[in-house]
């Protein structure tokens, strides 16, 4: 180690060392350092503050420029997005103004509603108001209906007590009436008796017709073209001259026999008449038609008073009763036969058959229907119960007329084997048997007819002559000649003559 | 830990005036100097960004080829600074007036300088040669990275003494150990001990410091620092690149004067016992024959030769670790 001295010089050395270095620093850098920098600030200021200001500067600048573009791209978003939204916000203007307008058209709209729900409410009210009211009513109308029920029924039962006791005593009046008329009669016929013992002239019954003689017809009285086309149907009036004749399209007129002049037509029927009817008291006129139906006539007016419809084919034949005038019995090809009540004017009854009726008659007593058939058969009809009472052969080929005698025991029928043969009407024996040669019957329709003395039959034929056999004779007592077509259909007028017949080209000859 | 020496050794800077040469004034009316401060421990041609902006406006057309002289004497540029004005300037002038040339660089003299490039080679080249004599080899500074390098020269150049005490020891150029370091610095929070003998442990016995020493003879004997006559040429400078042997040695100091007598050994015995700037007169006859040295300068200060070397070494030593003295010697008659 150093001594004590050296170190201490060492120190000084050093100290004086220090001392030199700091008065250099105040010589040197400590006096001139101030001045120099002063001056030379502006010029350093020109070299690095400048340069740094440039690069500090540019530095900037270059971020400006960045932030510039950066800016301007979003810029350009930003404009673009905003023109978008500007044209949404158009859009939805526009939106808006429909919407108000909308809103304001709801609004009037709702105005409206609410206002009529307020009237309809009110209404409403004053109609439930009045409904009740109503239904209050109601129940004592109800209640009133009840009580005016009640008390009708309780009328009604005293009336119906009250006409029963009139019917009893209704009937035990007819009872004791009929009793009356009865003895009456028993009376009647005592007398009638003794008269006839006496051998006086003979006397009309009650109830009978007054018996006329006929005469043989020989001559033609009157050839009357009464109808075109064939007149198929004739018939007196009962008792007296006046002919009916039935044609084609429905035509029928009324003849004067002993003028030969056309009394009246009877219009309204349809199709061509193929058989006519009159009542006993020569009030109504039936005619079947091949239309059908039957037409009723009121004789007098001329009127049509029924049309009676329900056959399905043409009706051939028709017949009415005697006694009563109000039932119709009528013929179809559509194999019935009907039957009519003229007072109520529709069928009362049917009856149906295997084969084809074409001609048809009533009993006197209106009771029993005969009807001749295609088969040849002649049947017997109960007219009420409408069953077949019996049957008979008539014919060998169709029936083609049935008439009753005036007496109503004998009937006349005519058929295509030309035999006319005459039945009588309660044993249903064969009385007679007419034919001759030369007779020919025309069609399944052509009609024979009895004289209303019951003794001569006349019937026409093919080649238009009429025979006329006496049935008390049993052989024929007159041919007529006068026609030159078939004959359809002949009548003996009720009063004993004339004899008419008619042919198929429509003329109508009467013989006496 | 910097202390006071340190700090003021690497604030120190020269005053200086700087002269455009007339030959090179192209603007009417010529420029004015300019004013600069110029750090010790920096080069010459470091100090051209700040002069240039001066003249640049007076400058002919052409290239630059930028180079200073003292009174017409061209100085060569790898010198710091410091070293430059207390060699030249025997009587320090301040400020100091130079003349600076932008054309006709004196290539037969002065070694070419490319800027700032050239300075910068030359540190490290010093420092490696400084490595290499402390350490024996320069790997350190070769290992040293690129970045750190940069820093380090850097640091040197803007003064920043912060960033050289951070970046040095990777160097590890090892520093010699002195206790009187320790006792004069300020900024030491160490207490000061009775006896350093332990901190003396590990620390090696010799060691070798690089020292550049400049060596200025002047013929002429005299008597005042302002009569010392100019320089003229270079030849009167001579330049020695020799280490230091430092020895410790038990109970002795190894001081400046062992350090100079060290260096030169030619001028032993007559040395001059220098403080402040007191000279002896008495052995100046003597010292007429075999030469005197007058003066010793480092960083810009006379110091007692008694000043312990290692003192010395850690204080006043150059950023590339060179210690640089400038001895000022009236030549020995011949």
């Amino acid at each position: 180690m150093m001594s004590q001295e050296e170190e201490k010089k060492a120190m000084e050395a050093i100290k004086d060392a220090l001392r030199a270095l700091r008065k250099r620093h105040l010589l040197e850098e400590g006096a001139h350092a101030p001045a120099i920098s002063a001056l030379s600030k502006p010029l350093i200021s020109h070299g690095s503050e400048w340069k740094e200001k440039t690069e500090k500067l540019e530095t900037e600048l270059q971020q400006c420029y960045k932030a510039q573009s950066r800016l301007s791209e979003q810029l350009v978003i930003e404009v673009a997005e905003s023109r978008s939204s500007k044209a949404a916000l158009q859009e939805k203007e526009l939106l808006i103004n429909d919407l108000q307008k909308e809103l304001t058209q709801t609004k009037e709209q709702c105005a409206q509603i609410k206002e009529e729900l307020e009237d309809k409410t009110k209404t409403l009210d004053l109609l439930i108001a009045e409904n009740q009211e109503v239904r209050s009513q109601l129940e004592e109308m109800t209640n009133r209906v009840q009580k005016a029920e009640t008390e009708n029924k309780m009328l009604i039962d005293r009336w119906m007590l009250q006409k029963m006791q009139d019917a009893e005593r209704l009937n035990e009046a007819n009872d004791l009436y009929e009793e009356m008329l009865a003895k009456l009669k028993a009376n009647g016929l005592e007398n009638l008796a003794r008269q006839q013992v006496d051998g006086i002239v003979r006397r009309n019954e009650d109830g009978t017709d007054y018996f006329v003689e006929s005469t043989i017809p020989s001559t033609c009285s009157h050839r009357i073209h009464a109808h075109e086309g064939g007149c198929g149907s004739i018939i007196f009036e009962y008792n007296s001259g006046t002919l009916f004749t039935g044609g084609q399209n429905g035509a029928v007129k009324m003849w004067d026999t002993n003028s030969g002049s056309l009394i009246k037509s009877l219009y309204g029927s349809l199709g061509n008449i193929l058989d006519l009817a009159i009542t006993h008291d020569n009030k109504s006129l039936i005619a079947a038609t091949s239309s059908n139906n039957l037409f009723v006539w009121d004789v007098n007016s001329g009127r049509v008073r029924h049309t009676l419809t329900g056959h399905t084919e043409k009706v051939c034949a028709v017949d009415v009763s005697k006694f009563s005038s109000r039932h119709v019995v009528s013929a179809a090809y559509d194999r019935t036969i009907k039957l009519w009540d003229l007072h109520k004017g529709y069928c009362t009854n049917t009856v149906l058959f295997a084969s084809n009726c074409n001609t048809i008659c009533l009993s006197i007593d209106g009771l029993t229907v005969f009807s001749g058939h295609l088969d040849g058969n002649l049947r017997l009809w109960d007219i009420q119960t409408g069953k077949i009472l019996s049957e008979v052969v008539g014919h060998s080929s169709a029936v083609t007329s049935v008439s009753i005698s005036r007496n109503g025991n004998r009937i006349l029928s005519s058929g295509r084997d030309n035999v006319h043969n005459v039945f009588d009407t309660r044993t249903l024996e064969l009385c007679a048997t007419l034919r001759a040669p030369g007779n020919r019957l025309a069609s399944n329709w052509s009609r024979s007819c009895i004289s209303p003395d019951d003794d001569y039959v006349a019937a026409g034929s093919a080649d238009g002559t009429v025979h006329v056999w006496s049935l008390s004779k049993g052989q024929i007592v007159s041919i007529l000649k006068e026609q030159t077509s078939p004959i359809l259909c002949c009548s003996w007028s009720g009063i004993g003559k004339p004899l008419a017949s008619a042919d198929k080209n429509g003329y109508v000859c009467t013989w006496t | 830990m910097a202390n006071e020496a340190v700090k003021y050794v690497w604030e120190g800077a020269i005053p200086l005036q700087i002269h455009l040469h007339k030959s090179d004034v192209a603007s009417h009316p010529a420029p004015p100097p300019a004013l600069v401060l110029a750090p010790r421990i920096g080069y010459l041609p470091l100090l051209v960004p700040l002069i240039k902006p001066y003249f640049k406006d007076s400058l002919p057309p052409g290239e630059d080829s930028i180079w200073f002289d003292y009174k017409g004497f061209p100085l060569k540029w790898y010198i710091p600074t410091g070293v430059l004005f207390d060699l030249l300037c025997a009587e320090p002038e301040r400020p100091w007036n130079l003349t600076i040339h932008f054309r006709g660089y004196p290539s037969n003299i002065l070694i070419p300088c490319e800027g700032e490039d050239s300075v910068k080679w030359n540190f490290v080249n010093s420092l490696k040669e400084a490595a290499y004599i402390i350490n024996g080899n320069c790997k350190n500074v070769m290992n040293m990275s690129q970045s750190d390098q940069e820093d380090l020269w850097t640091s040197v150049m803007n003064g920043d003494l912060d960033a050289y005490t951070r970046l040095s020891p990777k160097l590890k150029m090892g520093t010699i150990e002195d206790e009187f370091s320790r006792k004069t610095s300020l900024s030491s929070p160490q207490p000061l001990q009775g006896v350093p003998e332990t901190d003396v442990a590990g620390q090696v016995k010799t060691a070798r410091i690089p020292v550049r020493l400049y060596v200025r003879s002047i013929s002429k004997d005299f008597e005042n620092l302002e009569d010392v006559p100019e320089i003229d040429t270079w030849d009167d400078i001579s330049y020695l690149n020799r280490p230091v042997e430092f020895l410790r040695e038990e109970g002795k100091c190894f001081t400046l004067r062992d350090a100079i007598e060290s260096l030169l050994p030619e001028f032993t015995g007559e040395k001059a016992q220098t403080s402040g700037e007191e000279r002896s007169m008495d052995e100046s006859e003597e010292a007429q024959e075999s030469g005197e040295i007058k003066l010793v300068r480092i960083q810009g200060i006379e110091m007692k030769l008694e000043i312990p070397f290692s003192w010395v070494v850690n204080n006043l030593v150059h950023p590339e670790f060179y210690l640089h003295i400038s001895v000022l010697v009236k030549a020995p008659q011949r």
